[in-house]
């Protein structure tokens, strides 16, 4: 049996907690340190993983047996720390969005060919069971061409990490939520977008610097067309909602993750509902192989062990916020911006 | 004093002449007395089934002086003439939606429903759905407190165009999705923002239905006057399999809340066992529009009330849907007529 990978997560936030958990799981990996900003309550992470503690990039550096470093943090910080690692020769999973420029995503790709590492970006959504299923659909050719779609992904505004809400960490909700739904669409129309109209604005919290609303018209090479609605305007009790409809040639698929509720639970005090394949941080089996995060960490390691390009790479990844970008441009210039996206 | 109004249909091309010929002979003061339609079969297959008079000539029917109003369920293109003849007839006049082609037509049409005194009445079935006039109250109320953006959906199964084949003959019809689809929704936008929409951007896509002449599939979107953002989905893209005929659906996000509305989802699910294949189908129990639409045109006759959907109304929805094309050909935004 060869050495298990070593794996550091950087960031203990809300996904740096959830992939925590999820490579507890992945049995070709050991984990093995997290590092964060403030060394109290990194400590308290580690403890809670048995993993080390760090708070300096260079004593992590220093560590030989850490093989892939999982990075977390506000998106804004990512290409330092995945290009910091990838010289250092350690593959890196990087969380999505990629970057909030293209100049650093394409820095950070280049990084990874340069350094033959691994590097994958956590498009997780391609791993939901839920979206597998609709690329498996289309994939049969049971829709036809996809012709038209509408995606809506929403819910309250993220005030439980604060960084989403300021538009130099997180880029706003039309880069770090549509994200999802455009890199998901791209996928499955199997197009390139060309062409974007978008309204993103501040349109309900006035109060903070990140755009809480997001409608994104794509236009696809092939003449398909789809309405992207990333919405953080929703108030405090709205569930944390995805729809996708996506209707083809030869028929249409509907999804909405509010209907199919295997299990509710209702008290005096509330109402919740749980999908508990798909909510890792409530896994009611262990393993728990339907979970998407789980599951994209486990397609990167295998993308290290068997040298493959993983799924979501640096390439995917850059597309997806090349239409973000875009996106924005539109909504400032109120006009449809053409692909492909040049910055400045 | 009258107090029963009597109706003639001019045109039956249009779906709803059933329905709303229905709901008129349902209410006590209400009676369809004669049809014109310049398609014989289907003129005469309407006087059967309503066992009325069939004129050959719109001119006729319009001569009978107990007629007070007429319903116009003609091809689109046709409402424009029929309503000129109706208003120089002194007849009030209920018309499908949309109200005309050109925007032009549309003003002319106003104008002379005016000047001749009669009624006009767009068929904006929405304005008088129990669950859209609920969300026009919770709104009024200040429910969600001011309206910022409103996202709908208006989609149809798309084997529904095709079993009247004037809706895909652009020469009948004036477009496709576009023209047949957008106004609903640009009216409960319009109605709920109080606030008319000062740009237009529509993206146009490639057919679903290659096999027709006119566009299936189209996104707009709606800047109003008051800044709030509107978005419409009218395509005609639901698979031909589908439960339903289609929805009507309008997520409204203001600064204190959200409504989301969709309006047809009151339904029993049936599925019989026929056959394996055999398909899940939806049946509606909830609000009849065209019902509640029709009692109030024949509410505003004898009352002599200001109808709740006016040929404003109708207007301002060409208005949106000419826009609609004129972004989709250029490529941009731009304010509507």
């Amino acid at each position: 049996m060869v050495d298990k990978l070593g794996v550091a997560v950087i960031g203990y936030g809300f996904m740096g907690t959830t992939h925590l958990s999820a490579w507890k799981y992945i049995e070709e990996c050991e984990l093995k340190a997290v590092m964060g900003r403030t060394l109290e309550k990194v400590k308290e992470v580690a403890k809670k993983f048995e993993v080390e503690a760090y708070t300096s990039l260079e004593e992590l550096l220093r560590r030989k047996d850490i093989d892939i470093i999982d990075i977390c943090t506000p998106t804004n910080t990512h290409a330092k720390y995945a290009i910091t690692f990838m010289e250092a020769g350690k593959h890196v999973f990087v969380e999505k969005p990629i970057a909030l420029s293209l100049k650093d995503a394409d820095e950070m790709i280049r990084s990874a060919k340069k350094n033959r590492v691994k590097f994958m970006v956590g498009h997780v959504l391609r791993f939901f069971p839920e979206y597998m299923k609709i690329k498996e659909i289309i994939d049969r050719g049971m829709i036809g061409e996809p012709v038209i779609a509408r995606a809506f992904r929403g819910g309250p505004i993220p005030e439980w990490s604060p960084w989403f809400l300021d538009k130099s960490q997180s880029g706003g909700v039309a880069i770090d939520l549509a994200i999802h739904d455009i890199d998901f669409l791209m996928w499955v129309f199997n197009q390139r977008v060309e062409s974007v109209y978008a309204k993103v604005e501040r349109l309900v919290h006035k109060d903070i610097t990140a755009e809480d609303y997001a409608l994104i018209n794509l236009r696809f090479e092939n003449g398909g067309i789809a309405l992207v609605e990333a919405n953080w305007a929703l108030p405090k009790q709205f569930p944390f909602t995805m729809k996708l409809e996506i209707d083809g040639t030869k028929g249409m698929i509907m999804s909405d993750n509010q209907s199919p509720v295997p299990v509710k639970l209702i008290t005096n005090e509330k109402v919740a509902s749980f999908a508990p394949e798909t909510l890792p941080w409530r896994p009611a089996v262990h393993p728990f192989p339907l979970d998407p995060y789980y599951r994209e960490l486990k397609h990167f390691v295998e993308c290290i062990l068997e040298d493959k390009t993983p799924m979501t790479d640096g390439e995917a990844a850059r597309n997806s916020l090349e239409v973000c970008l875009a996106a924005l441009k539109s909504a400032e210039l109120n006009t449809p911006v053409r692909l492909p996206f040049k910055e400045g | 004093m009258v107090n029963k109004v009597r109706f003639g249909f001019l045109g039956t091309a249009h779906f709803h002449a059933d329905s709303y010929g229905r709901a008129i002979n349902q209410l006590p003061d209400g009676e369809v007395v004669a049809v014109y339609d310049d398609d014989e079969r289907l003129g005469k297959e309407f006087a059967q089934k309503f066992n009325i008079e069939y004129y050959k000539s719109p001119d006729d029917l319009l001569k009978r002086e107990d007629i007070d109003a007429v319903v116009i369920t003609a091809e689109n293109v046709k409402h424009y003439h029929l309503v000129v003849k109706a208003a120089e007839a002194g007849k009030h006049i209920l018309c499908e939606k949309p109200i005309a082609v050109t925007v032009e037509h549309a003003d002319d049409m106003i104008k002379r429903a005016e000047k001749a005194g009669v009624k006009f009445q767009t068929c904006y079935v929405m304005r008088y759905h129990s669950a859209s006039v609920l969300v026009k109250n919770l709104i009024e109320d200040g429910a969600i407190g001011k309206v910022l953006a409103l996202v709908g959906t208006n989609k149809l199964n798309c084997s529904l165009p095709l079993l009247r084949g004037w809706f895909t003959r652009p020469e009948l019809s004036g477009g496709g999705a576009v023209m047949d689809h957008t106004v609903h929704l640009a009216d409960l936008i319009r109605w709920y923002t109080k606030s008319e929409a000062t740009e237009v951007y529509t993206e146009i896509g490639k057919n679903i239905n290659p096999k027709i002449g006119v566009e299936d599939n189209f996104l707009t979107t709606l800047r109003m006057e008051n800044g709030a953002i509107g978005h419409i989905d009218g395509s005609w893209s639901y698979a031909a399999g589908l439960y339903t005929w289609g929805d009507v659906t309008l997520e409204i996000i203001g600064t204190e809340g959200v409504i989301l509305l969709d309006a047809f989802r009151q339904n029993i699910y049936y599925v019989g066992m026929e056959s394996p294949n055999d398909k899940l189908t939806w049946y509606y129990y909830g609000c009849d529009p065209d019902l509640e639409m029709i009692k109030s045109f024949i509410e505003c006759i004898l009352c002599d009330k200001e109808p709740i959907a006016t040929g404003f109304d109708g207007r301002q929805g060409v208005a949106i849907t000419i826009a609609s094309y004129e972004s989709a050909k250029i490529g941009r935004p731009i304010k509507p007529k």
